[in-house]
């Protein structure tokens, strides 16, 4: 065998996200100097969420560009976990650097978010008392039963799920054009703030939601930079780890906090760990042979090819928000 | 089961980005084919539940049920009884 296919037969995936950290962090805050100057800005903002992507970016942006450059937002609404914003707090403070805390539920509540998305889900689930029941939109899991991406609203009481209905088509675009109004939200605010500072918006946006349009357009991907784009999320907690960030954030389950009812990225988007997703997504990325992909993740061929369709649908029905609005170029 | 197949096919035509003027066999892949994304399957669970009164369990809401012509048809007949 020559010798490239043996390397390629050998590759440890785990070992190549987990890998080369230190030269990492120094790339990434080159590229945030590079562009901020570039941009004639005088340092960042960043939405501190009490994740692990914002205390990196916060962590390596404070690294670079001093915590007198650097002015961090919390965003919480109503329906945020209380844990989003201790953390932000506390992750602000220990880097120095100044923060303010801006509630966009006067936002959310002008345009009856709250409301309208009550009532759908009041459609939904026949049950349903905003007073008792926590919510929480959820897809089938997929590596132990390969369903499809079919959304439903689970309904939680006293911490128990008690009930779980299908969104129809109508209700779930619906609901997620007023959730997404939450990250909307809070790209005005982050550009209120940066435009009155002469800072730009620093995005935390990483690989792994890149890839699979894991964001909000124009809301969290609306920002000037996005510096751990390039980075699945196996490595950004390698930098986490690296960056001394507060073991909390590193152990928190990641999650976009817009449900009453904290919702896990793995239960809604990736419907399976994040070790394995960020594995597959390398294994597909660098065109790794499927016995490679099976000796580093345990799954069986089978399941991987059907893992890896999962995923083509995900990015293909992800397209529109990855790319920039076209531009008809005229000839003249 | 062949007029089930043809309410089917009529649906795809009016609500999914298939090509009226090219042909659909029954076990080509609606989705490598660009037919039917995430939502329009949705959509299309929406309407067989409406159209023949069904509910779908959860267990049954795999890719082999929904991918193709031939799978959906088989559901129906399966569930309708």
């Amino acid at each position: 065998m020559p010798i490239m296919d043996m390397q390629l037969m050998d590759t440890q995936i785990m070992d190549k996200l987990n890998g080369d950290i230190e030269k990492l962090a120094m790339e990434l805050r080159g590229f945030i100097k590079d562009h901020v100057v570039g941009f004639k800005k005088k340092g960042v903002v960043i939405g501190v969420s009490g994740g692990v992507d914002s205390a990196v970016t916060l962590t390596l942006s404070v690294q670079e560009l001093g915590k007198d450059n650097v002015y961090g937002l919390l965003l919480p609404e109503k329906e945020s976990a209380p844990s989003s914003k201790t953390l932000g707090a506390e992750i602000c403070e220990n880097l120095g650097v100044s923060y303010e805390e801006v509630p966009i539920s006067p936002i959310l509540e002008s345009l009856d978010i709250y409301e309208k998305k009550d009532q759908i889900i009041k459609r939904t689930c026949p049950e349903y008392d905003p007073e008792i029941h926590k919510t929480s939109l959820v897809l089938p899991d997929f590596l132990n039963q390969g369903l499809l991406n079919v959304p439903y609203i689970k309904l939680i009481k006293d911490g128990e799920s008690v009930g779980k209905y299908r969104l129809k088509a109508n209700d779930y675009l619906e609901l997620i054009g007023l959730q997404n109004v939450k990250q909307r939200s809070r790209m005005i605010v982050q550009y209120m703030y940066a435009e009155k500072m002469n800072y730009a918006v620093c995005g935390t946006t990483n690989k792994t939601e890149m890839v699979l349009g894991q964001f909000v357009k124009y809301g969290d991907g609306g920002v000037d930079i996005e510096p751990l784009a390039d980075c699945y999320k196996t490595r950004v907690y390698a930098l986490a780890k690296y960056l001394n960030v507060n073991e909390e954030i590193i152990r928190r389950p990641p999650s976009a906090d817009t449900w009453s009812h904290y919702t896990s990225d793995e239960d809604f988007y990736w419907r399976m760990p994040i070790h394995v997703m960020d594995q597959l997504l390398y294994g597909q990325e660098h065109q790794l042979p499927l016995e490679v992909i099976e000796k580093n993740t345990g799954l069986s061929g089978e399941t991987i090819l059907k893992a890896q369709r999962h995923i083509d649908r995900i990015k293909d029905t992800t397209e529109y928000v990855r790319v920039a609005a076209p531009i008809c170029s005229l000839d003249s | 089961m062949e007029h089930i197949k043809n309410d089917i096919l009529d649906y795809l035509k009016d609500s999914s980005f298939m090509d009226a003027n090219i042909g659909l066999k029954d076990n080509d892949s609606l989705t490598q084919n660009g037919i039917m994304d995430s939502i329009g399957l949705l959509e299309l669970m929406d309407y067989i539940c409406e159209q023949y009164s069904i509910e779908i369990p959860e267990d049954m809401l795999t890719p082999e049920n929904f991918d193709s012509l031939q799978g959906i048809t088989d559901l129906i007949v399966k569930l309708a009884k």
